[in-house]
């Protein structure tokens, strides 16, 4: 038999983080669908429809596409650095799953870290390396100039991606995600006590993921395709696989710090209400499937953000980028930082601790309902009689 | 008149709301009408006076060569030969054709050749709604007389891998440009 | 210490964002262009020396092949440049202006929307060139409707038009008419007050009016820095007396200016072919000839003709010696060309992410640009 610490340390993690490992695979593979089909149909047209019903085996199709491709390496590239290049980014992506709280403990965490949150952040600022390498080698100009651009990129979010986080560590107290996940029960979501930081955390994620309008290392219209000119087959799935999970990460950090993780639910005057934490400890493995679940809708749901966001910004030029991380993201998460504070240390001691997070949650009440307000109240959508664009008929064949 | 700009209040700079207006948008296309066609399955019906594939009527030619003339890029080849044939009882001196090719290939279906020919209803007309001219071979996009006129049992686009096994049953003449 | 070395990149011919194969030489300093030398001819066909080899009529569907997403303002310019040459101006139905000025101002359009489309996902925002190109597929759908192609429309002829509209025409026109002023709020809601997008295009590549001048720059990159020079209106053909419209004009000569230029110029199209709809029901249909000879033998002399081509002033200057019945030599003056030269003036400086915009501010058709 296997003994209890091995079983313990070893065996269980290993499973978990296999079951999360296909998982995530799984879930890279649905959103290359998934972006395709929603991109699709916010552009007015219908994106894969071909390979299976709905086209829903395009997600097969491709990775099959690029396992069977020809793996091209250029003539004078860098060999040992033009391989390597893929391989850096997808290892960090991946380990860091073994961090992300899935569902409610102790089932559905791979490993509970008690400063996972901070071993995240390092592992997942690494995954830059290979895309600099990655460009260097490749031995052509438009894969340096985006390997560069990556570089620069991560310098200047990196800051403030670390720092819009602080303030949410202010308020829990703990750089735990599962600590952090049960504190946003018996409290608001962090997304309303800590709006600047949400924001700033979505800008920052956005840019680190390298997506739009933070394409830079990868803008198709100036540097044909940035830092993977060169990259063909399987190398090239890589590094999708290695963006894709890192777009995972992101959301699934954003869903945990700022969206209540896996709960869906509250404790209210000392009553578990809803899906916490606790109700569904009680469930058992259903209560954590259940959990893992909800988790994955949320996650999903920033996934698609990204896509929205693409499907509607232009591209940020490179020094503008630069400016808004080093000259706006930067200040503003360190004011964010300074008054969320000032603003809990004013409550502490007096007879109303908690008034700061109170001032600070109708804040961000208060913008929301503005954003809301002044979106509604916008220019009405005019009349567009509806596909008009093909009047002329269609014959079936 | 000077354009007019964008004027800007500082709520909607503080909320983003420019951002948010694109954002807007797209959402509200995600449920409006696709007008993507699904090609081989669904194709769209030419206008009536969409220019495509030729169509040559023998019968109706007068062998007069204005088409040939207002070729742009000369490729219809036109022979002609003189015979005396008794037509209502007299013997008269009537121009027939030998050969009328047209390299479709070369064509940009500019229908010159159309509008020049005298004939009610015109000999050469492009009128025929078809579009799917491609071929595995540029040997079979010269057209002859023939096949000019009777181009249709030419297999079509989805029936091409069954008749690409056995010979279609035209002899072309292979690259005569 | 630190050998500092200018870098020299290729950009194009096979770039997406040059539109077509215009190649650009690049000389930059990190991100920042040195020098930007635009090399052109790689599709060069000798249109002009094809010109004198062939009758006049039929070099009008090889007009088609210059701006190739404007052809039916190309058909127009060399139909009116022989009509000028043979002295047919007087002579021509009023119900071919009226056809002639709606099929250039559609094609104003859909040059306009393809300049948009392109432009926007070069600077990054890819949804809006699928709404232009919806729109687009309208107006192509009427060009088809109306003389059988789509892209290379050869729809105008020597002394009158091909073919009288087709049934159904109008009531077409109409409805696009009716949907498109919607469409074009549609982009200007992604684009116009986007903060991204104005920071891509505001203060880039800015032109100011005399410099403008002295590069011999027509069409909108003139307007937008503010030179009111529309040849609709200073020296107008057709029917464009008779219309009401007004000529966009921007402040500052940037790309930000050019675009709001464009934009508006669109909506101006779409007044002007409202107000053809009412005009063409004035004429009678069936007169679409004047009554010239078929076969075109100008007189000797020489004839410079220019219009208002979306891209700018499109001219054709043609010699005859009197006895052939082609040119003896046709000279085009395409504004892509032109207006290309301000290139390396506008790029130095900026960044290689501010080129794209540029070449895309600028609207060149390389088929225009090499002949």
């Amino acid at each position: 038999m296997i003994p209890e610490p091995l079983m313990r340390y070893l065996v269980w993690p290993t499973v978990k983080f296999l079951v999360a490992f296909v998982i995530v695979q799984v879930v890279v593979a649905a959103m290359t669908y998934i972006e395709r089909r929603v991109l699709a149909f916010m552009q007015a047209r219908l994106g894969p429809n071909r390979v299976g019903p709905w086209g829903l085996f395009q997600a097969i199709a491709d990775p099959v596409k690029l396992m069977l491709k020809e793996d091209i390496v250029p003539a004078n590239a860098e060999k040992v650095g033009y391989f390597l290049g893929p391989m850096l980014p997808l290892i960090p992506a991946f380990v860091v799953f073994c961090l992300i709280p899935f569902g409610p403990p102790p089932t559905f965490v791979v490993t509970h870290v008690n400063v996972g949150l901070l071993l995240i952040l390092a592992l997942t600022s690494t995954g830059v390396y290979g895309i600099i390498l990655g460009g260097w080698a490749s031995n052509n100009k438009f894969s340096l100039m985006g390997g560069l651009r990556s570089a620069a990129q991560m310098v200047s979010y990196e800051v403030p991606f670390g720092l819009s986080i602080v303030g949410v560590l202010m308020l829990t107290g703990s750089f735990d995600l599962v600590r952090i996940v049960r504190y946003q029960e018996s409290h608001a979501w962090n997304v309303l006590p800590q709006l600047v930081g949400c924001f700033i955390f979505l800008v920052a994620m956005t840019a680190e993921n390298n997506r739009a309008p933070f394409d830079l290392p990868e803008a198709e219209s100036e540097l044909v395709a940035g830092f993977h000119t060169e990259y063909s087959g399987m190398k090239f799935a890589f590094y999708f696989l290695a963006e894709y999970a890192a777009m995972l990460v992101n959301s699934c950090l954003m869903v945990s710090l700022f969206f209540g993780g896996w709960s869906l639910g509250g404790v209210i005057m000392g009553r578990q209400v809803g899906l916490t934490t606790v109700n569904l400890q009680h469930l058992g493995l259903l209560g954590g499937v259940i959990g893992a679940t909800i988790f994955l809708v949320k996650v999903m749901l920033f996934m698609v953000a990204y896509i929205w966001f693409r499907g509607t910004f232009p591209r940020f030029r490179f020094d503008q980028f630069m400016d808004l991380g080093l000259k706006w993201m930067i200040p503003l998460s360190l004011v964010n930082i300074v008054v969320t504070g000032i603003l809990i240390l004013a409550g502490a001691g007096t007879r109303y601790p908690a008034m700061g997070e109170v001032v600070l949650t109708l804040f961000g009440i208060v913008v929301i309902a503005a954003v809301i307000l002044f979106l509604m109240k916008g220019p009405k959508p005019k009349a567009r009689p509806a596909g008009v664009a093909h009047a002329r008929r269609v014959s079936e064949v | 008149m000077h354009v007019e700009y964008p004027k800007y209040k500082w709520t909607d700079r503080f909320l983003l709301l420019d951002m948010l207006e694109g954002l807007k948008t797209t959402f509200r296309e995600l449920f409006k009408p696709k007008v993507t066609i699904r090609y081989p399955e669904e194709r769209l019906e030419p206008a009536d006076r969409f220019r495509g594939m030729f169509r040559f009527s023998f019968d109706r030619c007068i062998a007069c060569k204005l088409c040939a003339v207002a070729c742009p890029i000369d490729i219809i080849y036109i022979d002609v030969h003189d015979e005396t044939r008794e037509i209502d009882g007299k013997n008269k001196k009537i121009k027939v054709l030998d050969r009328y090719d047209i390299d479709v290939k070369r064509c940009m279906f500019c229908s010159l050749c159309e509008e020049a020919c005298p004939t009610k209803p015109k000999s050469i007309w492009l009128t025929t709604k078809t579009y799917e001219l491609a071929t595995h071979d540029r040997s079979d996009l010269y057209f002859n007389m023939q096949q000019l006129e009777y181009w249709d049992d030419r297999p079509r686009y989805e029936e091409l891998g069954a008749a690409f096994e056995e010979p279609s049953g035209h002899e072309l003449p292979g690259g005569a440009d | 210490m630190f050998d500092v070395q200018e870098m020299e990149v290729n950009f194009g011919p096979q770039h997406p964002s040059t539109h077509g194969v215009l190649r650009v030489l690049l000389k930059i300093d990190g991100e920042r262009i040195v020098e930007a030398k635009p090399i052109i001819g790689y599709l060069h066909r000798g249109t002009e020396k094809l010109f004198e080899a062939m009758a006049y009529p039929q070099c009008i569907p090889h007009t088609d092949r210059m701006d190739y997403v404007a052809s039916a303002t190309n058909n127009l310019g060399f139909v009116e440049a022989v009509e000028k040459l043979i002295g047919a101006t007087g002579i021509i139905p009023r119900r071919v202006k009226v056809m002639r000025v709606m099929l250039s101002e559609l094609q104003r359009i859909s040059s306009h929307l393809l300049w948009l489309a392109t432009h926007a996902i070069d600077i990054g925002a890819m949804t809006p060139f699928f709404y232009c190109f919806r729109e687009r597929e309208m107006v192509l759908d009427l060009f088809e409707d109306y003389c059988g192609a789509r892209l290379t429309l050869n729809c105008m002829r020597i002394g009158g038009m091909p073919d009288d509209l087709p049934a159904g025409w109008l009531e077409k026109l109409a409805e696009f008419v009716g949907i498109f002023e919607a469409a074009v709020d549609e982009y200007e809601d992604l684009l116009t007050n986007n903060r991204i997008w104005k920071r891509r295009t505001v203060g880039v590549g800015v032109l100011s009016p005399e410099e403008a001048i002295e590069w011999g720059i027509t069409g909108p990159p003139l307007r937008g820095s503010g030179v009111d020079w529309d040849l609709r209106k200073v020296l107008p053909y057709e029917c464009y007396p008779e219309l009401e419209f007004e000529v966009p004009l921007g402040r500052n000569g940037d790309t930000y200016d050019r675009y709001l230029v464009r934009m508006e110029e669109m909506r101006q199209s779409r007044r002007i072919l409202e107000q053809c709809l009412e005009l063409i029901k004035t004429t009678t249909p069936g007169e679409i000839k004047a009554k010239i000879s078929r076969v075109i033998r100008p007189p000797e002399g020489e004839v410079y003709h220019s219009i208002e081509s979306p891209k700018g002033e499109l001219g054709y200057y043609i010699v005859s010696d009197g006895k052939s019945q082609s040119a003896y030599r046709c000279h085009v003056r395409p504004p892509s060309f032109v207006n290309l030269q301000a290139l390396p003036a506008l790029a130095r400086g900026h960044l290689v992410s501010d080129l794209v915009a540029l070449i895309g501010t600028i609207d060149i058709v390389l088929g225009e640009v090499d002949r």
